[in-house]
């Protein structure tokens, strides 16, 4: 036995002692071995199982084992697994949406968290480091992932110091290692005779005082130190990381990225392999009568082609617009979204590519937005994926011919306390989950604008009188009203982008005294397509200046024809302090947003709200990300400053 | 008949005069007059020779195209401060549309002859004018393409069901 | 939510093996549920039912191999709302669009007795060339669960999941290590749509697309890096497979073809046609 606080020296003949003070409590160690001549993490149920002279030999698209290297049993240095396949499964089951066929109610069942009491042995300084990034993603925010962190709470994390490389490698230059320094319960450093065994936490100090051995010689310390050494100096400096955020953000224009998209089969192996990459996408198994719809949530990725489809279309449709995507994403703006890189510098995205695509080699050859603001935060209702609020359908009124007005009443009053320009996820079994801005809160219930875009927003507008609505939220940022205090406001809205702005009006009407001149301007494509018709007369009277142009004429129209602009673009809102605010589709959002800076309308004051691919609507999923931000919940409604040259830029 | 000077300044305040020279809106306004028109007034018509060019200082102004077996249709509406009757200064000085007021307005008309004698005799009206009508032409140009982009029309191509 | 009436299923066939319907028939647990929740209206492989339609739904399978065939598909389109190829004949021409690269009267010759009484087309072609198809289940055979699934999505009224991701990503779900990059096995995984469930990689086989090319598939760069340790000849035989007609596969295959010594290349479109 050894004391607490020394570091101690295990035998090689004594590595089952470890394994039996590990399965204690009735834990699974998972480890290093070698199945089917193929590297795997899996169960060590004894010492012969895990991979004694094996070793690895790695290079960009390849990767290759052999035998008979002597008694080691630590010189794989990593494989294709990595251990989010344990903290954050490849597939997971978020919950149930049932509809019960007697009367048409439903109901919602997420699933608790159930983790496996599960050891960790041979983890890397770079895997402490992605485990570290991923409680940092996952549970470090003011949403989390309670499933990943019951699965982190159960599990011991033994690391092992790395005493080879493989030419994949370049942990120095992220700082991630090879020396392990925080984030585990025990650490190794392998020697031919043994393991010098250290402790970084109070259950590791705790087992460590129970393992058989000695303490470790000055002698067997120094070696296990000057072999980490020796790993370092192999490894080299293979990234000039100094500024490399900004660096890749300004090379947003890079005729690489289109270089590397000829090589890139967009085949996702490089983020399936990353020990950071979190993106998910749900998925629904439903039985043919959609009474019972099991949700699923599993991984997912920016490569793949309908990561950031929309009804409307894809945001990035290109290889080259998903390849930059994942880098700027992994190597600058996560910095922006998380503090630190999301890259950890274990090479496997270099070597599992299957055509070889060397990120080192990219980053060298391809070589500023700021964060966004504070916001007002209101703590929604059932925020995250597989909890709702179930609410009732009060009445369905059409606006146009595809879109209506639905009038929701919740029992949870947070639902009714959202700021204007924010939005619900709404969920009916069965389908997938999509974002909709709330039209209008009102005292005991929410109005939302949709329009029949596909199947999902088909069936909302389908549901009954008196049918039931799965809705969380609100979600997102809004549109800060207090900005426009004492100033004029300006309101550019075009087709269903009214719905979102509709709150702004009932909030500057609501306290008409503090805000300036007031002017509306609404483009819809006929003046069949106006939403709110009724209203827009009423605004009138109560001082709003309400202008309305179609891009088409229709029976009966004697007003103005052409698009939104031309309502803009002989006005001067230099002269006087304005706010404005523009929603609509991105292209006229962008001709707007240019009108009302050349008319003198700061980029600090236009405020634009964005659409993206959204699923979980509380920044966990990543599939609305653009730049730094999520737009899900550092937005929808951002300032064009924030912004900046990512505004209308194709394929971000 | 309103004084030339206070012609002059009139044009200044509109975003068509705002963009010329002091000289260039002095010249115009002493060719121009002041017209109140009724709703319903037929100011130019498309495929006629452009007998006045004009710049609308209140009301609304639409511009029609007729197409054969489906009648006239208005393509855009001309806001206060633009311009219409471009084509009296480019050839071959034809209305490339027929202008209608939609409301009671207020126009500055010139008459086209008179316009182009004057261009030819001062170049630097010409310098001046010029660019600011292209300016307007182009921002109308933008616009119709941008109609044509149809941005609000609803995604046709989603896949099946 | 209430439906009036059921909707009317046929299953039909063109040219092909009747394992892509059979999958439908394999779907035991489920048959009894489907039974009550569609009229199957044609499905000569399971009743003597027939029907001319019209059809809510039409599953196809086969390729258009003979005259009759094309015919046929443009008459069955005109009976049913919505037309759903089935399986890799259906979708891509299948193995039998193998003929396509060949001198089809040669072919015929070599394989019956008396060729003249065989009415074929010189081509095997995906029904999708034929007539316009509202949705396809890829694979050789198509995969229960995606038909399991496209069923309940038609009742339901959503959107049917199938994604159009790489088999690469099924692989790295299920655990299962890349059998290219560890073991140097020619994989078309990462060019290939899912929906089999990494069935080939899981027996250390490489992946041979019975599911077809992805959407934008860089055919060119997968072949081009597998070229470097195999011939071209080598490369040309595994696009030229079960999907090989599929566009994307058939320009992979057509500039290995190019790259072909002039001997080889002779030998790989000895007998074509043009």
């Amino acid at each position: 036995m050894v004391t607490a606080a020394g570091t101690a020296f295990l035998p090689r003949e004594r590595l089952d002692a470890l394994l039996d003070l590990l399965r204690e409590g009735g834990r699974t160690v998972i480890g290093p071995t070698v199945r089917d001549g193929m590297p795997v993490l899996g169960e060590i149920a004894t010492v012969a199982d895990l991979p004694a002279g094996w070793r690895d030999e790695q290079s960009p698209g390849r990767y290759r084992l052999s035998d008979g290297h002597g008694d080691r049993v630590f010189d794989i240095v990593n494989g294709q697994m990595s251990w989010k396949q344990f903290t954050f499964p490849p597939r997971q089951k978020v919950g149930e949406m049932n509809r019960f066929a007697v009367d048409g109610s439903i109901s919602f069942q997420p699933s608790a968290p159930d983790p496996p009491r599960l050891a960790f042995l041979g983890v890397r300084a770079c895997e402490l480091a992605a485990l570290g990034i991923h409680d940092r993603v996952l549970a470090g925010g003011t949403f989390v992932d309670e499933d990943y962190r019951a699965r982190r709470d159960a599990a011991l994390v033994v690391a092992v110091q790395c005493t080879r490389s493989a030419s994949g490698c370049f942990c120095t230059s992220m700082g991630t290692g090879p020396e392990v320094r925080t984030g585990h319960d025990l650490v190794l450093t392998e020697l031919d005779d043994g393991f010098v065994v250290d402790a970084g936490s109070p259950a590791g100090e705790r087992l460590l005082a129970r393992l058989p051995g000695r303490l470790a010689t000055p002698g067997e310390e120094a070696a296990a130190s000057a072999a980490v050494a020796a790993t370092r100096a192999a490894i080299g400096d293979p990234v000039a990381t100094d500024g490399l955020r900004d660096r890749l953000m300004d090379q947003l224009d890079s005729p690489r990225w289109g270089q590397v998209a000829d090589r890139c089969l967009a085949c996702t192996n490089c983020t399936m392999v990353c020990p950071t990459c979190f993106c998910t996408s749900t998925s629904i198994s439903s039985d043919l009568g959609g009474a019972v719809n099991v949700t699923e949530r599993g991984w997912d990725s920016c490569f793949n082609p309908g990561f950031a489809r929309v009804a409307g279309g894809n945001f990035r449709p290109k290889r080259e617009d998903r390849y930059r995507q994942w880098l700027t994403h992994k190597f600058a703006t996560w910095i922006d979204q998380f503090g630190t890189s999301g890259c950890v510098g274990c090479g496997r995205c270099v070597t599992w590519c299957p055509v070889g695509i060397d990120v080192r080699e990219e980053l060298a050859a391809i070589a500023p937005p700021a964060l966004p603001a504070e916001r007002p935060f209101i703590r929604p209702a059932a925020a995250t994926p597989g909890r709702f609020e179930i609410t009732t359908l009060r009445a369905s009124h059409p606006e146009t011919p595809d879109t209506a007005t639905l009038t929701l009443v919740p029992t949870e009053p947070v639902l009714l306390a959202g700021l204007p320009g924010q939005f619900v996820m709404v969920d009916m079994p069965g389908f997938p989950a999509f974002p909709i801005s709330v039209s209008r809160y009102a005292h005991d219930h929410l109005l939302l604008t949709v329009r029949g875009a596909g199947p999902a927003t088909a069936a909302l507008l389908n549901t009954p009188v008196g049918g039931q609505v799965g809705l969380r939220g609100p979600l997102g940022t809004g549109w800060p009203i207090d900005r426009a205090l004492g100033r004029d406001v300006v309101i550019v809205a075009g087709g269903i982008g009214l719905a979102p702005l509709r709150p702004v009006v009932d909030a500057l009407l609501a306290d008409r005294g503090r805000f300036g001149k007031i002017l509306l301007a609404y483009g819809a494509r006929t003046p069949a397509d106006r939403l709110f018709t009724g209203e827009l007369t009423a605004w009138t009277d109560r001082g709003v200046e309400v202008l309305q142009i179609v891009d088409r004429s229709g029976p009966g129209w004697a007003g103005r024809v052409g698009v939104v602009t031309n309502l803009l673009d002989h006005r001067d809102f230099a002269s006087r302090p304005t706010v404005a605010f523009v929603c609509g589709p991105e292209r006229m959002m962008q001709a707007t947003t240019s009108v009302l800076r050349d008319a003198g309308v700061s980029r600090e004051r236009l405020f634009v709200s964005l659409e993206r691919h959204m699923q979980c609507g509380i920044g966990l999923c990543g599939h609305c990300q653009m730049g730094p931000f999520f737009v899900c919940r550092d937005g929808p409604v951002f300032t064009l400053t924030e912004l900046g040259a990512l505004f209308t830029r194709e394929g971000v | 008949m309103t004084a030339p000077g206070s012609l002059a300044a009139r044009l200044g305040s509109t975003w068509f005069g705002s963009g010329l020279s002091i000289h260039a809106r002095e010249r115009l306004a002493a060719l121009a007059e002041l017209r109140e028109v009724e709703p319903g007034a037929v100011l130019l018509r498309e495929g006629a020779d452009t007998e006045r060019f004009g710049v609308l200082l209140r009301g609304l102004l639409a511009l029609r195209v007729g197409v054969a077996g489906r009648g006239t249709a208005t393509l855009m509406t001309v806001e206060p401060g633009d311009i219409f009757g471009w084509s009296a200064a480019v050839p071959p000085y034809r209305a490339t549309s027929t202008v209608v007021a939609l409301e009671a307005s207020q126009v500055l008309l010139l008459e086209s002859g008179a316009l182009r004698d004057l261009l030819r005799d001062d170049e630097q009206l010409m310098l001046a004018l010029y660019p600011r009508l292209l300016e307007s032409v182009s921002r109308r140009l933008t616009a119709t393409r941008t109609q044509l982009l149809d941005l609000y029309a609803r995604d046709r191509e989603y896949e099946p069901w | 939510m209430v439906a009036t009436r059921l909707p009317r299923v046929g299953v039909v066939k063109l040219a092909s093996c009747d394992g892509c319907q059979l999958t439908l028939l394999d779907l035991e647990d489920e048959l009894l549920a489907i039974g009550q929740r569609f009229d199957i209206v044609e499905f000569p492989e399971a009743t003597s039912r027939r029907s001319m339609g019209p059809y809510d739904v039409l599953l196809v399978e086969g390729s258009v191999s003979t005259p009759e065939q094309a015919e046929q598909i443009v008459d069955l389109r005109a009976r049913t709302k919505r037309l759903v190829t089935i399986g890799a004949c259906a979708t891509a021409g299948g193995i039998q669009a193998l003929r396509n690269w060949s001198n089809e009267p040669e072919w015929r010759a070599s394989v019956y007795p008396r060729p003249e009484e065989v009415e074929s087309l010189a081509t095997s072609t995906p029904i999708a060339e034929h007539v316009t198809v509202d949705a396809e289940l890829r694979g050789c055979p198509i995969d229960p669960h995606q038909l399991l699934e496209l069923l309940t999505a038609l009742r339901i009224g959503r959107r049917p999941q199938l994604p159009d991701e790489a088999v690469c990503a099924e692989c790295k779900r299920l655990g299962r290590i890349c059998v290219l990059v560890a073991g140097g096995t020619a994989c078309l995984g990462p060019v290939t749509q899912v929906g089999c469930g990494a069935l080939c990689p899981a027996y250390l086989r490489g992946c041979y697309a019975c599911f077809g090319p992805r959407d934008a598939a860089n055919t060119n760069s997968l072949a081009g890096w597998l070229a470097r340790d195999r011939t071209e000849a080598e490369v040309d035989r595994l696009f030229a497979g079960f999907t090989g007609y599929a566009p994307a596969f058939r320009e992979a295959s057509r500039r290995a073809v190019e790259a072909m010594q002039p001997a080889a290349r002779r030998r790989r479109t000895k007998g074509k046609a043009t």
